[in-house]
């Protein structure tokens, strides 16, 4: 797997998570290693993921139950955000017509009137 | 990094080490990217974890001081933040998004919108339970095996989160993505509900001398320039075990050999096949023997390797 860590290496690219909070993490389900014979592997979204979760807990005080919840609702998120990203690329590629029809819909589904 | 790292954390040159740690925190609670689109934030909260990576230690703090040490220096490694990974498409620990009525839609558009999700994190708990009987969730690993254990067929031991230790069967031919399911290894029911099942997503990790292509299996076979001259008889491995290979005379690199049926296996009980590709190699060291009989050669017999090139106008 491309860029994935062993144990060892991904404790040692991130000095400040012990062994214990990383075990942690793992039985909490916030993080999900690959498993493969040689051990657990961690891609690069895992040590990623693995950092925000400690800033999270830093800034927050959050145990994992909390941690679970707030990583949850950010890959939702962002998740939707990458979705309505592509789907606003798809819907600038076309013709005017086409859009217009679109706009009429989404005024008529999701009216937002603003004031002054 | 700015020049002046107090700045960059908004606390005077006299801060308590309490006071930087709160000011540090505050930045990370808005700026942080992963929970900020601004990009001036992610400038600010790059800014203030260099200063706070410089100030936190009171002797790095002391020497930045007395003008021992400058602000540089003390740029962190590029991190790469989450929001790289779980905006993009294929996040493992995305749950599937749910459009209601227009689930199909979505579906069409997206692929497999409302289908089962790969990998990752349950978010199931947050859900309310309507009945004290429940099935247990089921619980979502990627697995990584060599491809010759998915080829043949094996066993490999993991480990899941609680610790447990668990040897999974893995059926020859299995494929990259691939699912295996492990009836009653998930999270454990409620009340009289059966416990969830454990799905295993199969990732095939690279091998540097086999590839499947769709049902065949490939491999290169190494010859030397004489058994490519005069053709030979050369041991090759398959996937169950070496054959004897024969190369015909004059073989290119890059002329494959088919062994039927030696393949990946095929739900029915048939199998791909086996692609031997064929790969001169010179001798280590080219002796002045071989030198003088090919110059001798080549003055009688020279010939156009890339007379097929040319002739496909490239």
């Amino acid at each position: 797997m491309t860029g994935a860590m062993s144990r060892d290496e991904l404790l040692a690219a991130l000095p400040d998570l012990s062994e214990a909070a990383l075990d942690d993490l793992i039985r909490a389900g916030v993080v999900q290693p690959v498993q493969s014979g040689s051990g657990p592997l961690f891609r690069p979204v895992d040590h990623a993921r693995l950092q925000l979760a400690m800033d999270l807990q830093d800034a927050y005080a959050l145990d994992e139950d909390g941690l679970a919840l707030v990583l949850s609702l950010i890959d939702q998120v962002n998740g939707l955000r990458g979705d309505m990203q592509a789907m606003l690329g798809a819907v600038a590629a076309e013709a005017p017509e086409t859009r217009a029809r679109m706009r009429q819909v989404i005024r008529q589904t999701r009216i937002t009137i603003r004031h002054g | 990094m700015a020049d002046d790292p107090y700045a960059a954390l908004g606390v005077s040159r006299t801060a308590t080490e309490a006071e930087i740690k709160k000011a540090y925190r505050r930045i990370a609670k808005t700026d942080h990217p992963d929970l900020n689109d601004d990009p001036a934030a992610h400038e600010r909260f790059k800014a203030a974890a260099a200063a706070y990576d410089l100030l936190k230690d009171p002797e790095q703090r002391a020497r930045f001081d007395r003008g021992e040490i400058d602000a540089q220096g003390q740029e962190r490694p590029q991190r790469q933040y989450y929001r790289d990974f779980s905006q993009g498409a294929g996040n493992p620990y995305r749950g599937e998004a749910n459009y209601g009525d227009f689930s199909d839609v979505f579906a069409d558009l997206f692929g497999e919108g409302g289908a089962p999700r790969r990998g990752g994190f349950r978010q199931g708990g947050f859900g309310g339970a309507r009945s004290f009987d429940m099935r247990g969730q089921d619980y979502r690993y990627t697995l990584e095996v060599d491809f010759l254990t998915a080829a043949r067929g094996g066993t490999t031991r993991i480990t899941l989160p609680d610790g447990h230790m668990l040897d999974v069967n893995i059926p020859a031919g299995s494929r990259d993505g691939q699912t295996i399911r492990l009836r009653g290894k998930g999270g454990a029911g409620m009340g009289e509900g059966s416990p969830g099942d454990a799905l295993l997503t199969l990732h095939v990790a690279q091998d540097p001398d086999w590839r499947a292509e769709g049902d065949d299996v490939v491999t290169t076979l190494p010859i030397s320039i004489d058994e490519a001259v005069l053709g030979a008889k050369v041991e090759a491995q398959t996937l169950h075990g070496p054959v004897m290979l024969t190369i015909p005379k004059g073989a290119s690199t890059g002329r494959k050999l088919r062994l039927r049926g030696r393949g990946l296996a095929k739900p029915g009980g048939t199998r791909g096949d086996h692609f031997v590709e064929l790969k001169i190699v010179m001798p280590p060291q080219v002796d002045d023997e071989l030198a003088n009989f090919m110059e001798k050669w080549r003055g009688k017999h020279a010939y156009d390797a890339r007379a097929e090139q040319r002739r496909g106008g490239r």
